[in-house]
């Protein structure tokens, strides 16, 4: 268990890359988990500014605290200790309907199992998501946007899983999010639907200038991102600037 | 799951309940009966005569499989009660003076018999003394065969004869208004004229002894005393009552239990096949340490049996507290020394297996498909759930659904099975509570149509002995009568084919304004000139259409005779009745103008002043007056009504409770990754409880008509059963009636759903970005 998180850390001011205000703003985030009989201090004193149109990788191995990152980016969990601002909201103290609101008005999100309603077509998983939203696209146009259109009313049990992320991507981005969350988009697919999949990412983030938070543990992807954040044991133990961004065609792992 | 395993035992324990009361209500009444019979020696057969001197006993006694007989006199009594205005009456009967009663032998409740040449000292029935607060001490005016006497209570007491302590033919007891008596033999003797003789036979049969041969010897030797026929316990007024309530019970301890049973055993099987689900895993894994597919069966069954334990223990002792209440109910009608609710153990043991074989037959299905697989591919997660779009969708509808609704559809056709028996339970959860408000307003419109509308008199009266036009006369000017009609009743027996019944027919004019008969459809009929017109319920005992020769075995003075074609069926609801024209009637039994008694409608300004004549009028035995009647047959309903209703209610809240409650946890947990993905993307709590509530709002729609439908289906059997050839309910279903039952189930539903969705609340929603179910 580290102590004197800050301190301790290598410099993990990750500053933004783009012009003005951030969209987040993270300052000593701490997150603590209850396990067995002491405690996991997941999340350990983190800063982070991420601005809006940035490609951002989250790297780290499987405990190192990313996940919880993204959730408390998302509005799924609370820190313990901290400050997040996303733009003028207190994410952190929000009370759950407003937590509710923020993730519903502003943040898409993309799961490792695409978590897809079975009972739902393509479109229909879509259309669930623009229907409760204030501006949203057509399910078909964010269909179209993954490369989907002809697969506008198949269920998930007729599609792969390759199709089945690229249906999560534009349920996602249907509503015109300023956020992108996507957590091991490509941990259940093999290299050539995964890459299909990131191409899809790529292209939201590059026409709808969303901010996309990719967290993964598959190093490759990371130069795709404009900026990679590595974590361990909860601290942001280094940040790296890719000079030019990988088209994700060109990956292979 | 442990809700769930509740809700299941709950329902299945409804139906154990209701099984284990009727059956121990049985017990209870059949014991009871049995041992109060055979330790007071209720007889086996009985008749009436006008007068046969003493001597003759000796030779009733001697007929062929008769091991004792009693010889009694029995009359009508008068009585005038302080603080009753109208008066009362009852059957009085003779006690033997320095021997004790052979047959129907009292048991005394407190005080003592009349002592040996005591004068007015009487014994009462304790229905008749509690009405009243009579105790032993007390004395009443009565008028026994026209002179009024003041009888002394020196006992309160029970007969075997007197276990429904009604007027013999009434309906329900009426216990202000009817008691009965008993009295030293020679005085009562005396005050009948009837000293040195009697006037009713009881007899009872050796073991061996053939009722009807019994009852053919006794008829030939009381002919010439003016004997009326002999008859058994099957037409005895209190032995059949008991009979009939103890054959209602029976078939409520079967039908309605099964029912409860069969849902449980949906609800279990459906609670255990998702349990096993979800520990396919589990399954996979003791599978690959060997452990055989019977052994893993034989683990899920265990919760079956556990479920099963707990439904036996919840059903056994609610069926045996509801019990001991009814048992309360029955204190009212029959009357025994001790009646004791006695739980039926063997019962409680039999609905033990009866419903570990329904949980049984529930969960080995379930329990088939998991150890049937392989271990490799259990340990596999399932394979994606295949939909498809709904029939509703298919046939181009699809425009009008939102998209939660659209799930609700698709979910629903992918589980027919679960989603039928959802729908199965919401239906019967409606049914449920159709039958206590068709009792309802059954007896509302029994009450209605009967006092309404075929009874328009005020007053029956009816004379101690058949009278002349004079009779009639006196009774037309009694004071403040406006009308009155007069009837002629004859008892016989009504023979068709092999069946027979014991009743009164009732002569009335053929124009008769009082008394009205009602046709299938409730219309007043005129009686033709010729030919019967009897109950449909007595045509049904008889197995008789309007067209067929009935024969009429006349009862009473030479017992003529004759074939009589039955013209048509009369809507009734208590009794077996026969109706002829009265001139017919007097044909029949080659007589001038007699009367019986008459209807009367009464001036209410001169009330009083007709209830004073009436009382020293020496020709009137019983006076019935139609309000008073009315009413007390109210109260005594009201309750017993209440009580149903009360049950039957609390079922259905408990039935649709445990449906939705079981539904929606089920869906819950089947639909968990789902909801929670909904909450991650921005759906409220509210919105995600919308979407779960589709589905069950979807069957509970489909379900409700349903409910309605078999609730009046079960409306039907149960009024069908409970209808005997004492009392009888037309079915009547009012709007009324499906509303209430439509919102019991609403609201326990809405209950039921609020609950569970609270558990929305605490969905994980960080667990399922990463979980595979």
């Amino acid at each position: 268990m580290q102590t004197g998180a800050i301190d301790a850390s290598p410099p993990a001011r990750a500053d933004g890359a783009g012009a003005g205000e951030p969209l987040f703003r993270a300052r000593d985030l701490t997150k603590v988990y209850a396990s067995g009989a002491g405690e996991v201090r997941a999340l350990d004193g983190i800063d982070l500014d991420l601005f809006g149109g940035e490609f951002v990788v989250l790297l780290g191995a499987s405990g190192s605290g990313k996940s919880t990152l993204l959730n408390i980016l998302g509005g799924l969990d609370i820190p313990n200790s901290g400050t997040l601002q996303y733009r003028d909201l207190d994410l952190t103290g929000a009370d759950e309907a407003e937590l509710t609101a923020y993730r519903r008005d502003s943040v898409g999100f993309v799961f490792q199992f695409y978590n897809l309603i079975p009972s739902l077509t393509s479109r229909e998983n879509v259309e669930l998501i623009t229907d409760i939203s204030r501006d949203p696209m057509t399910p078909e146009a964010a269909l179209e946007l993954v490369d989907l259109s002809d697969r506008l009313d198949h269920f998930p049990s007729q599609l792969s899983g390759g199709e089945q992320q690229r249906v999560a991507i534009a349920r996602a981005i249907a509503k015109r999010p300023e956020v992108l969350l996507c957590d091991e988009p490509t941990g259940a697919l093999d290299v050539r639907t995964g890459i299909h999949v990131l191409e899809a990412i790529e292209r939201v983030n590059r026409e709808l200038g969303t901010l996309t938070v990719v967290i993964t543990h598959n190093a490759i992807i990371a130069d795709m991102a404009d900026r990679v954040i590595q974590l361990s044991d909860g601290h942001i133990i280094d940040t790296q600037r890719n000079p030019t961004r990988r088209a994700a065609s060109t990956l292979a792992w | 799951m442990r809700g769930q395993m509740i809700a299941t035992a709950v329902v299945m324990a409804c139906g154990l309940a209701m099984m284990i009361m009727a059956r121990s209500l049985i017990l209870s009444l059949e014991k009871t009966q049995e041992e109060y019979y055979a330790r007071h020696r209720f007889a086996d057969v009985f008749a009436d005569l006008k007068r046969a001197p003493n001597a003759l006993r000796a030779r009733l006694a001697k007929i062929p499989g008769v091991a004792a007989v009693e010889t009694r006199v029995v009359g009508n009594v008068t009585l005038e009660l302080p603080g009753q205005r109208e008066p009362a009456d009852g059957l009085i009967h003779s006690l033997p003076e320095g021997r004790a009663l052979q047959l129907h032998q009292l048991y005394l409740r407190r005080g003592r018999l009349p002592e040996a040449g005591s004068r007015g000292e009487v014994v009462v029935g304790e229905a008749f003394a509690q009405a009243h607060g009579f105790q032993p001490g007390h004395t009443i005016d009565g008028v026994i065969h026209g002179a009024r006497q003041r009888l002394k209570i020196v006992g309160i007491a029970l007969s075997p004869e007197f276990v429904f302590e009604a007027r013999p033919g009434d309906t329900l007891p009426d216990n202000k208004r009817f008691g009965v008596f008993w009295m030293n033999e020679r005085e009562l003797a005396v005050a009948f004229e009837l000293d040195g003789a009697f006037n009713n036979v009881l007899i009872d049969l050796a073991p061996g002894g053939v009722p009807r041969s019994v009852m053919a010897e006794v008829d030939r030797l009381l002919l010439p005393y003016g004997g009326l026929v002999a008859y058994g316990r099957r037409d005895h007024p209190s032995a059949s009552r008991l009979e009939d309530e103890i054959r209602i019970l029976g078939s409520i301890s079967v039908a309605f239990p099964a029912v409860f049973l069969t849902i449980a055993a949906f609800m279990s099987s459906a609670v255990l096949s998702r349990l096993i689900r979800l520990q396919r895993e589990q399954i996979a894994q003791l599978k690959a340490f060997g452990y055989s597919s019977r052994a893993v069966g034989v683990h899920y069954l265990k919760f079956a049996v556990v479920i099963v334990a707990g439904a036996t223990l919840l059903g056994g002792t609610a069926g045996t507290l509801l019990g001991t209440a009814v048992v309360q109910v029955y204190h009212r009608f029959f009357k025994f020394p001790e009646l004791f609710f006695h739980p039926h153990w063997a019962m409680i043991g039999v609905a033990f297996v009866v419903s570990a074989l329904a949980a049984f037959a529930g969960v080995i299905g379930a329990v088939r498909e998991a150890v049937r697989l392989p271990p490799a591919e259990a340990m596999r997660p399932e394979p994606p759930a295949r939909y498809r779009v709904s029939l509703l969708e298919r046939l181009g509808l699809s425009h009008l659904v939102s998209t939660s609704f659209r799930m609700a559809l698709r979910n629903i056709e992918r589980r027919p099975w679960q989603s039928a028996f959802t729908a199965f339970g919401l239906a019967l959860a409606t049914g449920i509570p159709i039958v206590p408000g068709a009792m309802r307003d059954g007896i509302g419109h029994l009450l209605s149509a009967q006092w309404d509308r075929a009874e328009r008199q005020d007053v029956t009266i009816a004379l101690r002995e058949p009278g002349s036009a004079t009779a009639l006369a006196e009774m037309r000017s009694l004071p403040g009568v406006q009308l009155a009609e007069p009837f002629r009743s004859v008892p016989v027996r009504l023979r068709f084919e092999h069946r027979s019944r014991r009743l009164v027919v009732t002569g009335l004019p053929a124009d008769a304004y009082l008394k009205q008969l009602l046709d299938a459809s409730e219309r007043a009929v005129a009686l033709p000139p010729e030919g019967l017109l009897i109950s449909a319920k007595l045509a049904e005992v008889l197995g008789a259409k309007p067209g067929d020769k009935l024969l009429v075995e006349v009862q009473e003075g030479r017992r003529p005779q004759l074939e009589v074609t039955l013209q048509a069926t009369l809507t009734d609801y208590s009794g077996l009745l026969a109706y002829m024209e009265v001139g017919a009637l007097r044909r029949l039994m080659r007589e001038g103008e007699t009367v019986s008694g008459a209807f009367l409608t009464v001036d209410h300004a001169h009330w009083d002043q007709f209830l004073a004549a009436v009382r020293i009028a020496p020709r009137i035995a019983a006076l019935s007056i139609k309000n008073s009647v009315r009413k007390s047959f109210q109260t005594t309903t009201a309750d017993m009504i209440g009580m149903i209703t009360n049950i039957y209610f609390g079922f259905a809240f408990i039935v649709s409770f445990g449906v939705v409650y079981n539904s929606a946890r089920i869906a819950l947990s089947e639909r968990n990754r789902e909801l929670a993905t909904l909450r991650v993307v921005g759906f409220t709590q509210r919105e995600v409880a919308g979407v779960l509530l589709s589905e069950l709002a979807v069957l509970t729609v489909i379900a409700l008509p349903f409910g309605l439908v078999i609730g009046s289906q079960m409306a039907a059997g149960i009024i069908h059963t409970a209808s005997t050839e004492a009392v009888r309910l037309p079915l009547v279903l009012t709007p009324a009636t499906f509303a209430m039952a439509v919102v019991v189930v609403l609201v326990s539903s809405t209950f039921s759903f609020a609950l569970v969705s609270r558990r929305i609340q605490h969905l994980d929603l960080v667990g399922v970005l990463k979980a595979l179910d």
